[in-house]
């Protein structure tokens, strides 16, 4: 990332939170392999950072490059392709289509990837110990049941970075140490990379590299 | 499951099938009435176009002046003058204008049955070569080997075998008989008289007389022609038109007081008019056909709109303009589908019904074939737009 800066901090670049930021106006590389927490507290552009690297907003100054490359010059296809085989996202309002079922909201992203087995995700289900709730609709889960479906959803497609936006923030340490571990187990797996955000529940991750946003 | 199964699932969700029926039936009625237009049409016009093989055919119209009694009295002539010629070639709705030479002398044809000789007075004409709807072998004439290709009108074998032969029981003659019987033409006019070896070569619908090249007229005039009588007025000209039935063609050659031979310009008037009528209830059909569209394009891109959200979380999962869109294309496949379906039956039946009023006015069906074919491309033309509204909508969608 070159000197990047959200629109909106736009002509606040000397006050807070971007003069304190270890992010906004930096150059920062991100590597494949390691783990990231980007700590911060609410409205410093944690989500806006996980939109803009997923593509999903541009309304952003400075640069963002995938190996080397301006993700600005990236079409519909290429967008389309990257996510499917390198970057898997978890938004922060998880995005789960409400009519569908659990087993549904994963198998959507599943037959597009063609990654995991039925067994497989229901394993993971199972590991998150919402294993019952596969043919619920997840108009009928809680908030933290629903992440940690979402959770499942990110990870079945082959990825090279991981972002995670608050992935925890609505579950207990127990829970929050099962989805650390399975996502750490898939991350390792494909020798990728996780990028988490948190305002205060960090994902519980071995040993993360943490950037001050 | 495909995930096919689950995206349709989905997306399909919202759908308003009181639209979409709206459509359907608008769709219908517009389609219905632009494919029974054209079979219509179609077998209507096809009593025309057998027409066509009689004097007047579509694009041709013999004109003459008219023959006043005074005319028969005096003995004057009565041409077309120059002037008249380029006023005529000055229309708009004149392609070209041939002219019929006279012979300027006197014509009499033998034939020679095994000693029985038989003779009889003739006269000829000459019409430009482009303007005839034959092109037998030996129309040519040479002065160093004369021999007179004739083309007659098919009328005359007509009028001898089913008039003359079949009353008198005498036998009836084919063309191919008569291509082979030779004649010997007499020509006589400005102090001399030769005579020399003559065929008829061919048979022509499109004009009511005895016909010969006109290189032949050219130096058979100028050696037997009565010079006072060189370069007079054609008697007769051939105009080729687009659409001898359209009423400013009628109103110059009334106002004009010129006589169109046959009385076939009826016919053309009547398919001057069909064509009118047939073009405003095919342009009806095709309004409500584009309207019905319209509310097709218009009911998906409200779907489209509902379901927006949805689309931008495909689009967050990966999935492409394309495949998403694939989701709506059975919708308008079956529906497009079914409406061929049922305005193709409509039709057929339609001209079932018509067919047997149309057999007593001795006008035959034609192949429904070409108007399913005509159908088929408007409701794929419909569904392929259809399609491309969708995709260029989620395109939009999907741009970040």
């Amino acid at each position: 990332m070159k000197r990047l800066l959200p629109d909106v901090f736009r002509g606040a670049e000397n006050d807070p939170p971007v003069s304190r930021s270890q992010v906004w106006l930096h150059n920062l590389e991100l590597s494949r392999g390691d783990e990231y927490l980007i700590a911060a507290e609410s409205g410093t552009g944690k989500t806006s950072l996980c939109s803009f690297i997923y593509g999903v907003r541009t309304d952003y100054q400075g640069d963002i490059l995938f190996d080397g490359e301006n993700i600005r010059s990236f079409d519909t296809a290429r967008w389309c392709h990257i996510r499917r085989r390198h970057l898997a996202w978890l938004p922060q309002e998880m995005r789960l289509f409400p009519e569908l079922s659990v087993m549904d909201n994963i198998l959507i992203k599943n037959r597009l990837t063609d990654c995991c087995t039925e067994a497989e995700i229901r394993r993971m289900l199972e590991h998150l110990e919402v294993e019952n709730k596969a043919d619920t609709l997840a108009a009928y889960l809680s908030v933290g049941q629903q992440q940690r479906v979402a959770v499942i959803r990110a990870l079945v497609q082959p990825f090279d970075f991981i972002i995670l936006d608050e992935p925890v923030s609505h579950l207990d340490a127990r829970n929050n140490a099962a989805v650390a571990a399975l996502v750490t187990e898939s991350a390792s797996a494909r020798e990728a990379s996780v990028i988490a955000t948190s305002v205060g529940n960090h994902l519980a991750l071995n040993n993360p590299k943490i950037i001050h946003l | 499951m495909s995930y096919a199964n689950i995206t349709g699932r989905l997306l399909r969700r919202n759908i308003s099938t009181g639209q979409l029926l709206g459509y359907a039936l608008a769709n219908l009625v517009g389609l219905a009435i632009v494919m029974c237009a054209i079979q219509f049409y179609r077998d209507v016009r096809s009593s025309f176009d057998t027409d066509s093989d009689a004097f007047i055919n579509r694009d041709y119209l013999v004109l003459s002046p008219q023959v006043s009694s005074l005319g028969t009295v005096t003995g004057a002539q009565s041409g077309f003058t120059p002037e008249m010629i380029s006023e005529l070639e000055a229309q708009p709705w004149t392609r070209r204008v041939g002219r019929f030479s006279n012979a300027e002398f006197n014509v009499s044809a033998s034939i020679d049955f095994g000693g029985r000789g038989m003779s009889t007075f003739l006269f000829f004409e000459s019409i430009p070569d482009e303007f005839f709807d034959v092109r037998p072998s030996g129309w040519r004439f040479d002065p160093e080997h004369p021999e007179i290709p004739i083309i007659v009108s098919k009328d005359y074998l007509a009028l001898y075998n089913f008039g003359f032969a079949s009353s008198r029981g005498l036998p009836q003659l084919s063309e191919g008989v008569i291509n082979k019987v030779p004649l010997n033409i007499s020509l006589a006019g400005n102090g001399r008289m030769a005579t020399y070896p003559g065929r008829i070569v061919g048979f022509s619908s499109r004009f009511n007389t005895i016909a010969v090249p006109e290189s032949f007229m050219t130096w058979a005039n100028s050696n037997f022609g009565d010079s006072a009588k060189a370069g007079a007025n054609p008697s007769r000209l051939i105009v080729e038109v687009e659409n001898p039935g359209a009423p400013e063609v009628r109103q110059f050659i009334e106002s004009h007081g010129y006589e169109v031979a046959g009385d076939k310009e009826n016919s053309s008037r009547a398919g001057y008019f069909l064509t009118v009528v047939t073009g405003i209830v095919i342009t009806v059909g095709a309004v409500i056909s584009l309207l019905a569209f319209f509310i097709l394009v218009l009911s998906l891109a409200l779907l489209l709109q509902k379901n927006r959200r949805k689309l931008s979380d495909l689009m967050l999962l990966g999935y492409s303009p394309q495949s998403v869109a694939r989701a709506y294309f059975p919708i308008i496949s079956w529906i497009n589908g079914a409406v061929y379906i049922v305005a193709a039956t409509l039709t057929g039946v339609g001209a079932w019904l018509w067919e047997e009023r149309l057999e007593s006015a001795s006008v035959g069906a034609t192949s429904l074939w070409p108007t399913l074919l005509v159908g088929f491309a408007i409701i794929a033309a419909i569904t392929l737009l259809g399609y491309m509204s969708i995709l260029g909508r989620v395109r939009r969608y999907f741009r970040p």
